[in-house]
């Protein structure tokens, strides 16, 4: 909207994170720019999930400085959405479709109060928006992989909150499903929301991001897709890997 | 009858100790019934046990400090569950031991220290087995008043925090960021543990409480899909069970806590067993009616399909015989022969002696059997989910399921083939082959 100069919504300086003594993440620089769909990718333990919380200072850092809107993390919880690995849930614990989209208005609420009418207004609307409404009574063991997952984005859409972060969200989600998702992903960026995304599967990049973050515990690159999803970093990122290597050289030619 | 009924539950109650018993009955089963959904949900069981074994040390000291006083005894009881449960998480964090030894080692030594002074103090009397294994025909008033506190604090935090507890419970993460200290919130569950255990302590006793905090939380799990009705039904199932133990303690002479806990676990097993949704009966009946159904179509499928579909032959006096349909099928002959009596009624067959033929709505549906076989056959080969070798039982699963929209919609996709991939005819929707 604003073409004079890119505005930034999560500014990360120098950031270290170890995981029992040993550094996950080191000296990370970025600047994410607003209402863009931005993608993590590198290979397996190269501080993916670990970048995501770092961000959301859910872990202790080392080193360096989180700051979203200008601010302290914690100056913007209401503001900042997060979407777990499906694997940390509990998918038999009693609570319903309806109860989960609820707690995204939790940060709405005081300490002791209760769920109020506009809340309410809010989990329908959001349900309405992911196509849900209809399994609002379900317990959510019953769903599909990609139903689980839209809740959980109507859930942040019930928060109200401008900046998305989602680990790897597409895991046991099938084709259709993921492009569902997406275009989901997509309506959310068109109204001026910020995604990051933890991502594994190399075949989509180009098509689903707009800026990209390689990162190997170090930052190799970051940019837009067009410019950093290039041989020379993919090398860089996955370092001697050469079977995705080629995989993914081979999707950069069908591509072109 | 109403003689008999009152013998067994009115008259006790003219006794004033009755009398408390039953108050001190409800009020543990209000504390243990919501405390214990939450220790279920984080499945904190195993902690919930350690916790009520580690309170003797405090309960003892308080004691020994304080002189015979539930003042005493509770704050000895709360410091020493709460000393516990931070040493638990001490021991986590800073040695390479995981959690369920580091629970063990702690409480099992809190637990002998408590033992330890009691065996020392020669000259105070102390009555350990009432600690041990509850003695609610032994309530005081004091006692009450002391219940009564705890599960008031009790149900006023549940209420209060019900949204901090419910999502710190089910999403940490999520709660981590909406800023809400999980810690914090840890700790602040087990101070309400402990006091759970202090109000047991009279009427359940401290080796049995896991038990009546965690039994009628796991049977109420068993009945409902939402937090709230679960601990509606937990605090039920819990008031439910210790009023029936307390009777048992009362005309059997029972010990009150192994009497409550009893009665609990056959509740819990019932339900186990009788849940209308989760319930192992409806299950199984569930499994076994599907079973049938599948086998019933089988039947229908595999009658047309080999005296039908080649020859075409139409009369009773060449139908197929339960026993070579068992071959063919691979199921037992006795259960064939029920399967078979139902479709009779259904008039999709008939019989004659042990000769079985399709009537033509029993036609009907043997053909659509076959068209739904052998149309997703070919749409598993056509999008490569699967080879041919491995088709054939992925195809006999999904046969039995598809709906006549869904075959509609797959036929059309793939072009209304007329032969499956093993060159067989594929039956048309209007019933040509």
């Amino acid at each position: 909207m604003n073409n004079l100069y890119q505005n930034n919504v999560i500014d990360i300086q120098n950031l270290t994170i170890s995981y029992h003594k040993k550094p996950a993440v080191r000296g990370v620089e970025l600047q994410i720019p607003s209402g863009k769909i931005v993608g993590i990718i590198g290979p397996n333990g190269a501080g993916k999930s670990t970048l995501l919380k770092g961000i959301l200072g859910l872990i202790p850092k080392d080193n360096g400085l989180v700051q979203i809107n200008g601010q302290p993390v914690e100056n913007n919880l209401k503001k900042i959405s997060y979407i777990p690995q499906k694997e940390s849930f509990d998918w038999d614990f009693p609570v319903v479709v309806y109860d989960v989209v609820l707690m995204g208005r939790y940060p709405h609420i005081s300490l002791f109060g209760r769920p109020g009418k506009n809340d309410h207004k809010k989990v329908i609307e959001a349900l309405k928006k992911v196509d849900m409404l209809e399994y609002k009574d379900r317990q959510i063991r019953y769903l599909s992989g990609g139903q689980q997952q839209r809740i959980f984005l109507a859930r942040s859409l019930a928060q109200g909150a401008d900046i998305l972060l989602l680990d790897e969200p597409f895991v046991g989600v099938d084709a259709a499903t993921e492009r569902a998702i997406f275009q989901l992903m997509r309506n959310l960026k068109a109204r001026g929301n910020t995604i990051l995304v933890v991502h594994h599967d190399l075949a989509k990049v180009r098509e689903y991001f707009d800026y990209l973050v390689m990162i190997n515990q170090r930052l190799v690159a970051f940019g837009p897709t067009e410019d950093v999803f290039v041989p020379e970093y993919l090398d860089k990122t996955y370092g001697g890997r050469l079977t995705i290597l080629q995989k993914s050289e081979q999707l950069l030619r069908e591509n072109n | 009858m109403f003689e008999a009924l009152s013998k067994i539950f009115i008259e006790p109650l003219q006794y004033e100790f009755m009398q408390r018993a039953v108050f001190e009955s409800v009020l543990v089963g209000i504390t243990c019934g919501l405390v214990g959904a939450f220790i279920m949900l984080r499945r904190m069981s195993l902690i919930g046990d350690a916790l009520a074994h580690a309170v003797l040390p405090g309960v003892i000291i308080g004691f020994m400090i304080a002189g015979k006083g539930q003042l005493a005894m509770f704050l000895g009881a709360v410091t020493a569950g709460i000393i516990t449960s931070l040493l638990i998480g001490f021991v986590n964090r800073n040695s390479r031991i995981k959690e369920d030894t580091s629970i063990g080692v702690m409480f099992t030594g809190a637990f002998a220290l408590g033992i330890l002074l009691v065996s020392h103090l020669k000259n105070v009397h102390i009555d350990l087995t009432s600690y041990l294994f509850g003695d609610i025909l032994g309530v005081s008033n004091d006692d009450l008043i002391l219940s009564g506190i705890i599960a008031v604090v009790v149900a006023a935090s549940v209420l209060l925090f019900y949204k901090q507890l419910l999502v710190t419970s089910f999403d940490p993460t999520m709660a981590a960021v909406m800023g809400i200290s999980t810690g914090l919130v840890h700790y602040f569950l087990m101070s309400l543990l402990s006091m759970t255990i202090v109000a047991s302590l009279q009427s359940v006793g401290l080796i049995l409480v896991v038990a009546m905090l965690i039994t009628p939380a796991a049977t109420a799990y068993l009945l409902t899909d939402r937090l709230h009705k679960m601990l509606i039904l937990s605090v039920s199932i819990a008031v439910f069970t210790a009023l029936v133990g307390l009777l048992g303690s009362y005309h059997f002479n029972f010990a009150s806590g192994a009497s409550m806990v009893v009665f609990a676990t056959f509740v819990f097993l019932m339900t186990l067993v009788f849940s209308p949704s989760q319930g192992v009966l409806v299950k199984y009946l569930r499994r076994k009616r599907t079973a049938e159904k599948h086998l019933s179509q089988d039947i229908l499928k595999m009658i047309y399909k080999n005296c039908y579909d080649q020859n075409k032959v139409r009369s009773l006096r060449d139908a197929v015989t339960f026993k070579e349909l068992a071959a063919w099928i691979g199921a037992p002959e006795r259960l064939i022969t029920k399967v078979i009596d139902k479709l009779v009624q259904e008039n999709l067959v008939l019989v004659d002696n042990d000769k079985v033929c399709l009537t033509t709505a029993g036609e009907k549906f043997g053909l659509r059997i076959i068209r739904s076989h052998r149309l997703w056959e070919s749409y598993l080969i056509n999008e490569k989910i699967l080879t041919e070798n491995n088709i054939h039982s992925d195809a006999e699963e999904f046969e039995h399921v598809l709906t006549e929209e869904l075959l509609d919609e797959i036929d059309e996709k793939l072009g209304y083939p007329q032969y499956d991939p093993h060159g067989s005819p594929i039956p048309q929707k209007n019933g040509d082959v």
